[in-house]
């Protein structure tokens, strides 16, 4: 009986390696991203080894709140002193290592896409991980070296200049030397060194380190010369041995990485869940056609079980071929995906792909698990097939149609769904298991309409074939009754399409919502025309440069605004601070509690809370509330006034005054400036104006945009995304078009006889060809309306709790209509195989095919 | 061959009865639809005889076949298999009871494609996980004259070599009783003769008792007893004297 399977597996590999690719794209997916963030950790790793292979201590601050530019505090260059007197030091060294800009002659960056820069300072050779391929270490304060890969990107040589910026204005040096970390590049981040001092001038950081690196006389171990070193120095510090603190920040690096990872796994389980549908409906038309063989089997004595099996032997070893083919797809992925980032300049770190023993036992449970699952039911329904089957010349198995049964079935799970999907979104679960409930429970909100679907499909299709009955004529007619004849069929091929386009509609109006919301936000709250932000809007840039634009002709106001992120009561909020003088000129409060003048007349101590924020935490005007900062510090504050809280959280959940964020947060460096113009100033007269100014004053890392162009950044951003979550649910849609593939060369199997009798009575291969597109075209497209209108009632649901924040829907019809024209015209692409294959059909034979 | 073996039934000979069936009903649908296949069959099947089953269509022959077989359960009456009720079984035991017990050949040949002759002739005994007697096998191969195609796959097969190959694998297990249902019904006259005289040597040369349904008066003819049904009703039973003997059987029976 096994080696019967393996024989019918063979005579039908061309069906199995179809019915493969349903799991092979969502295996592929799963294995790639395993591979890739591996390959990442694993380089991350090797780099933190690299970067303290003469370290045998090292001390920095702990971070109480995360920074979101993922920056730790500095600490007073002091304590160096203590721990130089400590038994067992044989070296102790204090350095800088901060994010800053780099520019290259021209002022541009060197660094590519949004990869970190950072601006180091050298120090003792003991401790020096880097190598110099060219030149030599800063020997003066005007020297500085570079990475050898980002002096490559930006075709930098020795003895060009290049620009740091720190939190002051831009400052020049000669390039002297060019580094390399070991073996391995620095994964896209660009990475300059100067002397230590001139690197504390920089980043603000006089009399300051980020961390202190200890080497141990011999004899001395790195755990004894810790606990030695701790005890020197204050609370506030970590003293760690070198492996704990790259394992430490290799995990961190992971922890980062993880989202991304959870995320490109979502997407791989959509695939593989449409996959299922295609499975599903593979096997099941494979059961029906193979009953009169499972019936003779049972007269010859085969049990149920026996029958059962051979089905699930089929599924096991399609999932193993799927999950195999998967995993080297997902090598390949990962594999150009790198090359990919690689030329965009965000490099992995140069190293070999990992492919860990998880990656492998992960894929290939998944993939097996997921075929032999999907193939449960139609082997259930093999078993119920009756020896007596073997005699008759049709019959239909299973043909009891328990609509009650389904309806029922359909009924609970989709209002399960439902249920699952607002208690998440009411309920106001925080991210991974809020997510994870709303999949659920659209998981069996789809399952349900797909159980109820084959009631739709005679409806759909009478509706969708009009047209092509119109035009087409008889072939339209006959291609809409085969996509009616089996409407089960029909229903799981739309079905698994279904999800896909539901998802893409969703992602499409939630996008373009977001898009005209953020516009809203910016027209209605930035009266100012200009907005200031630091490079790319990731870093922040250097406080003169508000004052310089405050300066230039036309301007009537300019106001930087700073962030922070710290715990409001224990819940880590966003914090900003504003310039009380001007501030109402340029950005529009919307007040619950409190007006204007509470902005204006901000004191130190008080505190503008955001509502969602006083919500959460309970407090109203005139409570107390305690703000934790980075070191740990805390203090207390006075809530003055309540805003509400905008959707671009430009004034993040929090505000306070410009002196409590520079002496009890160390903030000082400007994340946007919003600016005015005096009316009747020209717009772009001015924005070139302030452009220059800041140029000239050496404050090239500032980018100055006026609304519009601020619209289109953010549109931009927001379209970046989408473009991505697009091309990732290209892949369910691309295994639901397989899905249609099989399932019409399935269809045309079976019709063979009825092929040839319609080619008999004078219908031509072209005729043939077009009831067959035209049957591909009615399924995609009952899959693209029904997704299309999941689609809508989804982002509808879910957009209700989000418009009380600001948020409004928008439906791009357009783009809708467009992606169900393209539907369809992928029908007509998934139809070529199967069309091609039942026009060649050869007459007689069909009609005598047995 | 001997004459006690093609002694008219009604002499109610020695030979034990292999299959017995008492009181067979069989309706289906109800009320104004109800449709009585079978209306009181008795019957008996000795062992190592060639029994063929006759009647037009609608009279209930296939229906027979198929409840004395297992496939199909009487709506009243039992039946008897090698002394065994076989009326009550469940799934499994009549998994059991085809495995030891029965053999079928169908019109429509049902061999697998994809496995050889040879193969297909083997499928019972793998399925029943049996190991296969090699001599008995290369005896049911030459018997059927199929040698030299052993390894070929049906599709290269002429349909009359199908068909052999479809009574080989129905003799492999040595079946208690091979029903065979319209065994020659797809097949040309050369063919049919050569099939029919397979399952006759079959009860000759080793006993093998055959059920045949047939509408084929020159297939019924190579039978050792002709029973016919009209309505659903036993209504002749003898030995068959010729084959247009037969055709005036069937004339009577309209």
């Amino acid at each position: 009986m096994l080696s019967l399977t393996f024989k019918n597996l063979w005579a039908r590999k061309w069906r199995s390696m179809m019915t493969a690719v349903a799991v092979i794209f969502g295996i592929a997916l799963v294995a790639g991203t395993y591979i890739l963030t591996d390959t990442t950790n694993q380089a991350f790793d090797q780099i933190f080894n690299e970067s303290l292979a003469g370290t045998d201590v090292v001390v920095t601050a702990k971070s109480e709140v995360d920074q979101q530019d993922g920056s730790t505090p500095a600490f007073p260059a002091k304590i160096l002193k203590k721990v130089d007197q400590v038994d067992g030091v044989k070296v102790a060294a204090g350095s800088i290592f901060t994010q800053g800009a780099i520019l290259d002659d021209k002022g541009d960056s060197v660094g590519g896409g949004f990869a970190p820069q950072f601006i180091a300072s050298t120090g003792p050779r003991v401790f020096e991980a880097v190598t110099y391929p060219q030149g030599h270490p800063p020997t003066s304060a005007h020297e500085a070296t570079l990475d050898e890969a980002a002096a490559d990107r930006a075709d930098l040589k020795l003895g060009d200049t290049i620009e740091l910026v720190g939190t002051r204005k831009a400052v020049p040096f000669r390039l002297v030397g060019l580094t390399q970390l070991g073996g391995s590049s620095f994964g896209g981040s660009s990475i300059a060194q100067v002397e230590l001092p001139v690197a504390q001038k920089i980043t603000g950081k006089e009399g300051e380190y980020d961390q202190i690196s200890i080497a141990a006389d011999s004899g001395v171990s790195p755990e004894e010369l810790r606990d030695r070193v701790s005890e020197v120095v204050p609370k506030g510090l970590r003293v760690e041995t070198a492996q704990e603190n790259a394992d430490r920040n290799a995990s961190e690096i992971r922890d980062s990485l993880q989202f991304l990872t959870i995320a490109l796994l979502a997407f791989a389980a959509i695939a593989l869940f449409v996959g299922s549908f295609v499975i599903f409906n593979v096997f099941s038309i494979t059961v029906a056609q193979r009953t009169r063989e499972f019936g003779m089997l049972r007269t010859l004595g085969a049990s149920r079980r026996q029958i059962l099996s051979t089905v699930m032997i089929e599924g096991l070893i399609i999932g193993l071929v799927g999950s195999l083919l998967g995993l080297l797809v997902g090598y390949g992925l990962a594999a150009g995906l790198s090359a990919v980032l690689k030329a965009v300049g965000a490099e992995l770190p140069a190293n070999s792909l990992q492919v860990l023993p998880r990656t492998i036992i992960v894929s290939l449970l998944i993939g097996v698990g997921v075929t032999l699952v999907s193939s449960l039911i139609p082997a259930f329904r093999s078993t119920r097939v009756p020896p007596i089957a073997a005699l008759s010349e049709n019959l239909e198995v299973g043909g009891k149609n328990r609509v009650v049964v389904r309806t029922v079935i359909a009924v609970l799970l989709g209002l399960l769904g439902l249920a699952l999907v607002a208690t998440a979104l009411i309920g106001g679960k925080d991210g991974g298991s809020g997510a994870a409930q709303i999949g659920a429970g659209a998981v069996c909100v789809l399952i349900a309409i797909s159980i109820f679907a084959p009631k739709l499909v005679s409806p759909a299709a009478r509706i969708i074939g009009a047209p092509l009955e119109r035009f087409g004529g008889l072939t339209g007619r006959l291609a809409r009754e085969n996509a009616q004849r089996n409407p089960s069929r029909t229903a799981v091929t739309a079905a698994a399409l279904m999800i896909g386009l539901a998802l893409i509609a969703f992602v499409t109006i939630f996008a373009s919502g977001l898009s005209s919301s953020v516009n809203k936000v910016i027209e209605d709250q930035l009266p100012g025309e200009i907005i200031l932000q630091g490079q790319g809007g990731i870093l922040p840039f250097p406080a003169g440069a508000v004052t310089v634009v405050q300066k230039v002709d036309g301007v009537e106001a300019a106001s930087g605004v700073r962030y922070v992120s710290a715990k409001v009561d224990g819940k880590t909020a966003s914090i900003s601070s504003v310039d009380p003088a001007d501030i109402v000129k340029v950005y529009t409060v919307e007040w619950e509690e409190g007006s204007d003048s509470d902005l204006t007349g901000l004191t130190d101590g008080q505190i503008v809370i955001g509502n969602k924020l006083a919500d959460s935490l309970d407090v109203g005007v005139g409570d107390k509330v305690t703000l934790t900062s980075q070191k740990g510090q805390k203090f207390p504050f006075q809530v003055s006034a309540i805003m509400k809280t905008d959707s671009i959280a430009l004034a993040g959940e929090g505000i306070i005054s410009q002196s409590s964020m520079a002496r009890d947060f160390n903030q000082k460096s400007d994340a946007v400036g919003l600016v005015k113009l005096d009316t009747g100033a020209d717009l772009d007269q001015t924005q070139t104006a302030i452009e220059d100014a800041l140029k000239k004053q050496d404050f090239p890392t500032v980018d100055v945009l006026n609304q519009g162009e601020l619209k289109d950044q953010q549109k931009s951003q927001i379209n970046g995304l989408l473009a991505m979550i697009y091309v990732l649910l290209a892949l369910a849609v691309i295994v639901s078009l397989v899905g249609i593939v099989v399932t019409l060369i399935l269809s045309i199997y079976e019709r063979t006889r009825e092929l040839g009798m319609l080619r008999a009575v004078g219908m031509s291969r072209r005729q043939v060809k077009r009831m067959v597109r035209y049957e591909a075209v009615i399924t995609a497209v009952i899959g693209a309306v029904s997704g299309l209108i999941v689609g809508v009632i989804f982002a509808f649901l879910i957009g209700i709790p989000l418009s009380g924040d600001g948020f409004n829907l928008s439906y791009p019809i357009g783009t809708l209509i467009l992606i169900l024209i393209l539907t369809a015209v992928a029908g007509v692409i998934a139809a070529i195989y199967p069309a091609r294959k039942a026009a060649k059909l050869d007459v007689l034979e069909a009609v005598s095919y047995e | 061959m001997e004459s006690t073996l093609a002694a008219p039934s009604e002499s109610q000979s020695s030979a034990s009865p292999i299959v017995r069936a008492t009181g067979l009903e069989r309706v289906y649908g109800e009320g104004q639809a109800e449709v009585r296949a079978l209306d009181g069959v008795d019957v008996e099947f000795e062992k190592g005889r060639f029994t063929s089953i006759m009647g037009p269509s609608g009279s209930g022959k296939s229906t027979l076949m198929h409840i004395l077989a297992g496939l199909d359960k009487p709506t009243a009456g039992t039946v008897e298999i090698d002394g065994q009720d076989i009326t009550g079984l469940d799934d499994g035991e009549l998994t059991q009871l085809r495995r030891d017990k029965l053999g079928f050949v169908f019109q429509f040949f049902n061999l697998l494609p994809v496995l050889t002759a040879e193969e297909n002739i083997l499928l019972p005994l793998s399925i029943a996980r049996k190991k296969p007697d090699r001599e008995w096998v290369d005896q049911v191969i030459d018997r059927v004259g199929l040698t030299d195609r052993r390894d070929h796959r049906p599709s290269e097969l002429s349909g009359g070599q199908q068909q052999r190959v479809a009574v080989a694998r129905a003799l492999v297990t040595k079946p208690a009783v091979l029903f065979a249902d319209e065994p020659t019904g797809n097949l040309d006259s050369k063919a049919s003769e050569d099939v029919l005289k397979m399952l006759r040597a079959a009860v000759d040369e080793t006993g093998q008792t055959v059920i045949m349904v047939t509408h084929e008066p020159d297939a019924a003819a190579h039978g050792d007893r002709l029973i016919a049904l009209r309505d659903g009703k036993l209504v002749h039973d003898a030995p068959p004297v010729s084959a247009d003997n037969v055709i005036e059987l069937l004339k009577t029976l309209g």
